[in-house]
C-alpha cells in the first residue's frame, strides 16, 4: 500500500504537468518543480515496492493511506472541467496597481489583458474610441450588465487569480454563453453607462475557440 | 538538538530564526517541527519554529515584498507580528504539561530521545531500574538509507492524508460560503480584522503565496485587517487543523486557535490605530 500510494501521488504530479492540467492551476514558472517532485515520488514508490518484494512484511496500512490513494486515483481518472466564470464570481475585481506601463503595443496587437492594463493606467475613454480590437477570452456574465469578455491573471496559483474583463456590445441576437471561449474582432466605441462614459468593444466578428492551452495569464 | 536553548524568550526566537535555514510554508514545517519535538528539542524552540518560521523565512518575506513593494511597513509588521504570536503561543502551550499537550505517539518518541536526567522510567516506559543515569549519546552509525526512506515515506503519507482532508474541508467551506460575504465589511476597523481572520482560516492558502492573494483585496480593507490575514493564515487555518493533529491533543489545538486569534485581533487593532 505504501509503495502504491507514493507512486500514485507521483503519477498525479507527473501526469498533471504533462497533460496540461497544471496549466489550469499554477503559473508555468513552478511547473518543473511539480514535475520533478512527481518523478521523485514515483521513483520512491518503486523503490519501496522493490524493498517490500525483497523483504515482505505483513503490516496493515492505516485507512488514511487508502483514502489518500483513492483521492489520488480520482484526480488521475476524473478530467478537470473548471468554470472560470463561477470562480470569478467569488473574486474581487481588482487589478494590481500598474500605474505606469513601460511598453504599449499597437491597438490591433493588444491582448485583452493589455487593453485592461492600458485603460487602468490611462482611464480616459476618449483615447481609445475607434481603435481596432482583436482579442480572445471567456464569456463572463455580469450582474445588471451585458456579459464581458474576460481573462484570469495569476501571479502564483489559482488561489490568487484576478479577473480582468472588457465591456462588450455583442451583435444583435447573439446570446453569449458563460465560460465559452471566443475570439473577437471589433472596434472600441463609447457608450453611456450609469451616467458615465465608458469604452466598449463593439463586436463585428466573433468565432468560438477552444480553451487555450494556457488559459491563465501572468 | 539538545543544545537548542530552553530559555522562555530565547527558545522561541531561535526556533523562529530556524525558518531562515529551512524555508517552508506552514504545511512543510509541521513535519519538521514534529521531528524537532520527537528528537527531544526544547518545546519553546519547536513552537517558535512551528508558528513563526512559516513567515520568518526568505521566500515569504520576498513574496510579501513582491506583492506589496509600495508598503514597506508591511515587511516589518508581518514578521514582527508572527514572532509576537509565536512567543505568546509558545508561552501559552508551555503552561500545559507535556503529557496533556502532545499526542501519545509523539510523546512516546520524545521520551525516548530525552535523557534519563529529565524523564523518569515510568514516563519513558522503558529502561532499566538501577542503571546509572547517563546523558543520551548520539548514535555512532547513521541509519541505513532503506530505513530512512521507509520512515520518511510513512510520515509523508500520514501527512498527505491529513493535508488532503484539510484541503477538502477548506474547499467545501469556500464553495458554500462566497468570499464576498467576508469582504463585505471591509471598511469597519474591528469587523474588517475579524472578517479577514475568518477568511485566512477558510481559504487555507500557504504562507508563501498568501501575499499575492491579499493583493487582490488589499485596497478594500483596513491595514490592520491585511496584517491579520497575513499573520493568522500561517498559524491557523482549516487545513492546518488536520496537520496539527499529528502534534497536539485537541485541547492544545483549541488553545492554539484561541490564543492565535486573540493575539492577531489585538495586532490588527494596533495596526489600525497606528495606520488609520
Amino acid at each position: 500500500m505504501r509503495s502504491m500510494s507514493l507512486a500514485l501521488w507521483g503519477g498525479v504530479l507527473l501526469s498533471s504537468s504533462m497533460t496540461g492540467r497544471l496549466d489550469l492551476l499554477l503559473q508555468s514558472t513552478f511547473h518543473p518543480l511539480v514535475a520533478g517532485s512527481g518523478l521523485v515520488l514515483l521513483i520512491w514508490g518503486l523503490q519501496q515496492l522493490w524493498s517490500s518484494w525483497r523483504e515482505p512484511r505483513q503490516r496493515p496500512s492505516p485507512i488514511t493511506w487508502w483514502l489518500s490513494s483513492v483521492v489520488a486515483l480520482l484526480v488521475l481518472i476524473v478530467p478537470p472541467n473548471p468554470s472560470f466564470s463561477e470562480l470569478v464570481a467569488n473574486r474581487p475585481n481588482q487589478l494590481a496597481d500598474d500605474s505606469s506601463l513601460s511598453f504599449v503595443s499597437p491597438p490591433a496587437q493588444r491582448t485583452l489583458t493589455d487593453w485592461v492594463r492600458l485603460m487602468n493606467s490611462q482611464p480616459d475613454p476618449k483615447l481609445y474610441a475607434g481603435d481596432p480590437v482583436r482579442i480572445s477570452g471567456f464569456v463572463l456574465p455580469q450582474p445588471g450588465d451585458r456579459p464581458q469578455l474576460a481573462r484570469l491573471l495569476v501571479r502564483c496559483c489559482l488561489a490568487d487569480a484576478t479577473p480582468v474583463g472588457l465591456p462588450m456590445r455583442w451583435p444583435k441576437g447573439f446570446k453569449p454563453r458563460a465560460d465559452t471561449w471566443l475570439a473577437v474582432r471589433g472596434r472600441m466605441e463609447l457608450e453611456e453607462h450609469n451616467g458615465q462614459i465608458r469604452t466598449v468593444v463593439a463586436v463585428q466578428h466573433l468565432n468560438p475557440i477552444p480553451r487555450p492551452k494556457r488559459p491563465l495569464e501572468p | 538538538m539538545q543544545r537548542l536553548p530552553n530559555h522562555p524568550l530565547l527558545g522561541p526566537i531561535t526556533g523562529a530564526a530556524l525558518g531562515f535555514a529551512l524555508p517552508a510554508c506552514e504545511c512543510g514545517n509541521v513535519p519538521v517541527a514534529r521531528r524537532l519535538i520527537a528528537g527531544g528539542a526544547p518545546l519553546g524552540t519547536s513552537f517558535g519554529f512551528l508558528f513563526a518560521a512559516p513567515v520568518l523565512n526568505p521566500v515569504v518575506i520576498a513574496s510579501t515584498w513582491a506583492a506589496f513593494p509600495n508598503q514597506p511597513w508591511l515587511l516589518a509588521a508581518r514578521p514582527l507580528g508572527a514572532l509576537l504570536v509565536a512567543l505568546t503561543l509558545s508561552h501559552l502551550l508551555r503552561l500545559i504539561p507535556e503529557a496533556e499537550l502532545l499526542t501519545p505517539a509523539l510523546l512516546a518518541e520524545r521520551r525516548l530521545s530525552q535523557p534519563l536526567t529529565q524523564v523518569g522510567l515510568l514516563e519513558r516506559s522503558s529502561g532499566l531500574v538501577g542503571a546509572p543515569v547517563q546523558a543520551i549519546t548520539p548514535p555512532t552509525q547513521r541509519p541505513p538509507l532503506g530505513e530512512v526512506l521507509q520512515h520518511s515515506s510513512r510520515e509523508f503519507l500520514d501527512l498527505t492524508a491529513l493535508l488532503v482532508m484539510g484541503c477538502a474541508i477548506a474547499a467545501l467551506v469556500q464553495t458554500l460560503m462566497p468570499r464576498s460575504w467576508l469582504l463585505a465589511v471591509g471598511g469597519a476597523p474591528t469587523l474588517s480584522v475579524l472578517s479577514l481572520m475568518l477568511l485566512a482560516v477558510v481559504v487555507s492558502v500557504c504562507s508563501s503565496v498568501d501575499a499575492f492573494l491579499a493583493l487582490g483585496f488589499a485596497a478594500q480593507i483596513t491595514p490592520g485587517a491585511l496584517v491579520a490575514f497575513l499573520v493568522l493564515g500561517p498559524v491557523m487555518d482549516l487545513k492546518l487543523l488536520g496537520l496539527f493533529g499529528v502534534l497536539f491533543k485537541p485541547k492544545a489545538i483549541a488553545l492554539t486557535a484561541a490564543g492565535a486569534s486573540v493575539m492577531v485581533l489585538l495586532l490588527g487593532q494596533w495596526v489600525n490605530l497606528i495606520r488609520l
